[in-house]
This record gives structure tokens, C-alpha cells and sequence, in this order.
């Protein structure tokens, strides 16, 4: 009896010595931001006001206006469109290189080396790179040219029905790597016997892929989905660094949106009401992640545990 | 067809596969090596010109050597301040880094013994990460710009402390799990106190799973772009934040520099990333994936 007690004191010492400083760091730098965020979705504030705090109240027209934005909607869509795109391409690129190499062969350390270096690549790095490579009479459409025979003169990043999906493989070289190095440690941990019980019934490899080892890496799969959805809607750089949001609004995503409005158009009050919507919107997604993450880190911590 | 040749073709396919692979991760970034050693005339050249006939250093002493008679054409060069940013991407991400982890860790460790935070609190505390800092960077700009932080390497530490610490209290919380409880009862009996344990036993012991969460956090923290860009105008300027720089106003972008810059940036990146390379997917998994 006594030792629980001295427990639940320690416990709650320690709870005392470690949230303050949490909660206190998160409401110190966080904390004003969102007040303000909120503030600003109310009150009018232009850079030709005296600050913010002269700002002029508006009701709730600036979250009307914003509501009935029809480029806010569309950037909505965008960066779903974008996310998922992206979320897709990645995994299919990363599943099936780590299904390629997840069995010991000989060069396996080198490609596995060479393969996560993307991911370790500073992202707006890789936009300025592939700007370089991608201009109209660059090094891409060299050797897609010397491939096909005659010139190829593809506008990577001119073309509006083209520039999105630009990002979008800029987007997948960068992340494939993140599937890659979660599906190749989910396949090392698959238990060998069912897929050696199955081989010896006979089944096929397509079969035993489909019936024994999917289901088996479905938390991880989903796990590698979500986490990767998530940071493709906050991406920013290598959309912006080359495109700021064109040709024309091809590729105005949701970051790409509320930074013009605050950094090009001045309208504060605008992009607070936008990152206002954006946020409870990423909150409602984000909690729905959570959820699932939550159940299926159950199920992976279970298999780690076997 | 028997099983040897099955094999066999296996192998072909896999590495053409492979190799496919393999040549779209390296095309771009041997053409930013390239490049960083062209003279001006090679950069736009068309037909491309693949790697220069005529090599030169010239990006690379222009960019870190700060030197105007080595180049050919003279670029504004009052902006430009590659070692200014140099010295505040190491400030930044290192302090910021550091506090991350130590703070994470400590509430890691209460976690793992004491529940200090239930499990949907600590998955609430992956939103610090998970909603994009695009919502939040413009009042936060504001709110610096009032109490004097804006364009500060503090109120960069601070913003990069609060949205890596997610990643710290996972990741070391996977590693503080795996850590035997008999050894802190040990401990115990012994006569150590509580501040004893956790940071002469259990950080001692996970010490390699605390130096790969430092490492795995400060490849974030040194790569992050828009947080930078927005909160920086001249004294704070991180690398990512000055490559941007590298645009005359007349002559366009200045690829060799631009690459050259690149080159110093990402190279130590990768040697940090490849040393860490069996601690990245509990990273990313933000310690989900154990392996």
C-alpha cells in the first residue's frame, strides 16, 4: 500500500516538473499567434494601418468574404488533389522498391544508401535544382529528346496543365524514400511461417502477397499513408520557390494561397480568416488521422512485441 | 522453365528496376555538382552541357570565398552573406535541437514510467507538428515583430523547439521503453534519487537512441524553408533562406552559384542521415516503427 502511494506521489511530482514547462513554452510562443490569428479574422488590419492593434472591426464579413472565394475553394481542392497525388505516388514508388529489396541480396546496402538520400535533401534545394533541370531546353528534356530522337520541348514549368503535376514529382522523389524506409522495416518484420506454410500449399506468390502479407502490413501501410497526406498539405517550398503560385493559379495551393494574400496582396485579415478556416479544417483531418494511427500503432506495437 | 533460370530472371528485373531508380536519384543531384563547377556560359547552354570542358572553382570561391576577382561577371554581392547564414543555421538548429531533445526526453521518460501524458494526449501532441506552420506563420510574424523577436536567431529557436519537440518526446519514448525497469529499481535501492536515475542510468543507456533523435531532428530543423523565410529579414538568415538570395536582378538566377551553395548545404545532411540510416523510420514513424 505504501509503495503505490509513494508511486502516485512521484507521479505526480514528476507530472508537475514536466508539463509546466510544456504547457507554459506552448502557450508563450503559440499562444499570442493564435489570439491574434483569431484578432485579425475579425478586424480589419491593412499595412496602412497604425498596427494591428488599430485594426478596424468587421464582423463576420471577412469570413464571408473568404467563404464565398471561389480561388480559396479551388486551392482547397488543389492541395487535396496535390496531397493525395503525392500520398499515392510516393507509396507506390517506395512499396514496390522496398518489395524489390527487402530479401538479402548483394548490393543491397549500397542501393538502400543511395535511395534515402533524397529525403536528406533540403527541399528548396531540390526546387532550385529541378528548376535548373526542368526549364524548357534543359538537361530533362535533353535526354528525353536524345531518347525519342527529336526535340522535346515539354514546358515542365510554363504549361499550366503541367506545373502541378511538376510538383508533384518533385514532391515524389523527395518522399518516396519515407515509404521506402517504413514499408522496407515493415516487410523485415513480417513472421516468415505463414508465407513458408503457405509455399509449401502451393500458393502462389501473387496470393501469398495479397492474402498473407498485405493484410499483415496493413497498419504500417496506413501509417506511411497518413503521416505522408499530412506533410503534403503543409508543403510549401518547392511549390513556391519556383511557381509562387503560377503559371497563371496552376499550382496555388493552400500555402501557396494564404502566403500571397499575406506577403503579396497585404491582406492580413484575409489569409488570418483563410488559416483560420485551413486550421479547424486540419484539425478535424488531423484528429480523424489520429485516430487511425492510434489504432494501428496497437496492432504494430503487438507485432513488434511478438 | 526451371527454378535457376526463374531466379535468374528475377535478378534481371530486380536490378533493371533498380538501377531505373537509382539513375532518377542521381541525375539530379549529379547535375547540382555539375553545375556548381560550370563557368557561366555552360549553365543555360543548349544543347545541356553535362559536365564543362573547361571546370572551374570559380561558384565555389565566389560563394565562400566572397572573392569579386574570381568571378567573370560581377554579381550584386551586398545581400549575399553565406557565412552569416552559415553561422545561424548551426546556431539555430543546434540550441534548438538540443533543448528539443532534452526537454523531450525528460517528458519521454515521465511518460514511459509515470503516464504523465495519456496516450491521446500524447497523440494530441503530434498537432504541434501536423498542422501546417503556413496557418500560424503570420500572426506569429506579427507577434514577434511586437515584443522585438522578429529577425532574431531566439525567436527561431523557439518556433523550432515547439514544433520538433513531437518528435523528441516519440522517438525517445521508444527508446526509454525498451530500457529494463530493473535496472532503475537497481538503481534505487541503492540510494539514487530520481534526477540520479534518469540522467546517470537511463540517458546513459539509450545514448546512441538520444545522439540518433538529436541527429534526426537537426536534419529538419537545418532544412526547414518557410518558417525562416517568413521570420527573417537580414541578421537571422538561415542557409535554405540565403540560397534564395542568389538571384541577380538582371541576370536572372545565378545556377553555378545557387549549386554551389546547394552542394555545402546538402553534403553534410546526407553524411548525417546515412550514419543515422537505421534510426530514420522510427523517426519518421515518429517511434512507431521500433524495427
Amino acid at each position: 500500500m505504501a509503495r503505490s502511494e509513494i508511486m502516485l506521489q512521484r507521479t505526480k511530482r514528476y507530472k508537475k516538473m514536466v508539463l509546466f514547462p510544456l504547457i507554459a513554452s506552448i502557450l508563450l510562443i503559440l499562444g499570442p499567434a493564435l489570439i491574434l490569428q483569431l484578432y485579425l479574422s475579425f478586424n480589419y488590419y491593412s499595412i496602412y494601418s497604425e498596427g494591428w492593434w488599430a485594426s478596424e472591426w468587421y464582423a463576420l464579413d471577412i469570413f464571408s468574404d473568404v467563404v464565398s472565394d471561389s480561388r480559396f475553394h479551388i486551392a482547397i481542392v488543389r492541395s487535396l488533389g496535390f496531397a493525395l497525388a503525392s500520398t499515392i505516388g510516393c507509396f507506390v514508388i517506395g512499396f514496390g522498391l522496398a518489395l524489390l529489396m527487402y530479401k538479402n541480396f548483394r548490393l543491397q546496402w549500397f542501393y538502400y544508401i543511395i535511395f534515402i538520400i533524397p529525403m536528406l535533401t533540403v527541399p528548396i534545394v531540390i526546387a532550385y535544382t529541378a528548376e535548373m533541370i526542368l526549364y524548357q531546353k534543359g538537361p530533362l528534356n535533353g535526354i528525353l529528346s536524345s531518347i525519342v530522337g527529336r526535340d522535346m520541348l515539354i514546358m515542365w514549368i510554363t504549361n499550366p496543365d503541367i506545373a502541378l503535376l511538376t510538383v508533384v514529382l518533385m514532391e515524389v522523389w523527395n518522399w518516396a524514400p519515407f515509404s521506402f524506409i517504413i514499408m522496407m522495416a515493415g516487410l523485415a518484420s513480417l513472421p516468415k511461417e505463414p508465407v513458408e506454410a503457405a509455399q509449401i500449399l502451393g500458393a502462389s506468390r501473387f496470393k501469398i502477397f495479397y492474402e498473407i502479407q498485405l493484410p499483415l502490413l496493413r497498419p504500417i501501410i496506413v501509417l506511411a499513408l497518413v503521416l505522408r497526406f499530412l506533410e503534403a498539405m503543409a508543403e510549401f517550398p518547392k511549390t513556391w520557390a519556383i511557381f509562387q503560385g503560377g503559371p497563371g493559379t496552376a499550382t496555388e495551393t493552400i500555402p501557396v494561397l494564404i502566403y500571397l494574400n499575406t506577403w503579396y496582396y497585404f491582406d492580413w485579415s484575409k489569409a488570418a480568416a483563410m488559416s483560420y478556416i485551413v486550421m479547424m479544417m486540419m484539425v478535424v483531418i488531423i484528429l480523424a488521422a489520429i485516430k487511425i494511427l492510434q489504432k494501428e500503432n496497437k496492432r504494430i506495437t503487438q507485432a513488434q512485441a511478438n | 522453365m526451371t527454378k535457376t533460370q526463374k531466379q535468374n530472371l528475377d535478378n534481371v528485373i530486380r536490378y533493371t528496376l533498380l538501377t531505373i531508380w537509382l539513375l532518377i536519384v542521381l541525375f539530379p543531384l549529379f547535375w547540382i555538382v555539375a553545375t556548381s563547377f560550370k563557368p557561366d556560359k555552360d549553365w543555360l547552354a543548349w544543347p545541356p552541357v553535362y559536365w564543362s570542358e573547361e571546370p572551374t572553382m570559380s561558384n565555389y570561391n565566389n560563394v565562400w570565398g566572397g572573392a569579386m576577382e574570381h568571378t567573370e561577371t560581377q554579381y550584386a554581392q551586398s545581400v549575399q552573406k553565406p557565412f552569416t547564414a552559415l553561422r545561424n543555421s548551426t546556431i539555430i538548429s543546434f540550441i534548438s535541437t538540443f533543448l528539443s531533445v532534452s526537454f523531450g526526453a525528460f517528458i519521454a521518460y515521465g511518460v514511459s514510467r509515470y503516464k504523465v501524458l495519456s496516450e491521446t494526449r500524447m497523440f494530441q501532441l503530434l498537432m504541434l507538428r501536423m498542422v501546417p506552420p503556413i496557418v500560424l506563420v503570420g500572426p506569429l510574424s506579427l507577434y514577434y515583430t511586437t515584443i522585438g523577436l522578429i529577425d532574431s536567431l531566439t525567436g527561431l529557436i523557439a518556433i523550432y523547439f515547439i514544433t520538433t519537440l513531437p518528435y523528441a518526446v516519440w522517438m525517445t519514448k521508444s527508446f526509454i521503453d525498451e530500457v529494463p525497469i530493473e535496472l532503475e529499481q537497481a538503481a534505487e535501492i541503492m540510494g539514487a534519487n530520481r534526477w540520479t536515475i534518469i540522467t546517470e542510468v537511463v540517458f546513459p543507456v539509450i545514448r546512441s537512441g538520444l545522439l540518433a533523435t538529436f541527429l534526426f531532428i537537426l536534419i529538419l530543423t537545418w532544412s526547414e524553408y518557410l518558417v525562416a523565410f517568413i521570420l527573417s529579414k537580414t541578421d537571422a538568415v538561415t542557409l535554405p533562406v540565403e540560397l534564395a538570395k542568389y538571384e541577380g536582378s538582371s541576370e536572372g538566377r545565378v545556377y553555378g552559384r545557387q549549386a554551389a551553395l546547394s552542394v555545402g548545404i546538402t553534403i553534410p545532411l546526407i553524411i548525417v542521415g546515412i550514419t543515422i540510416r537505421k534510426h530514420l523510420a522510427r523517426g519518421f514513424s515518429f517511434g512507431m516503427i521500433r524495427k
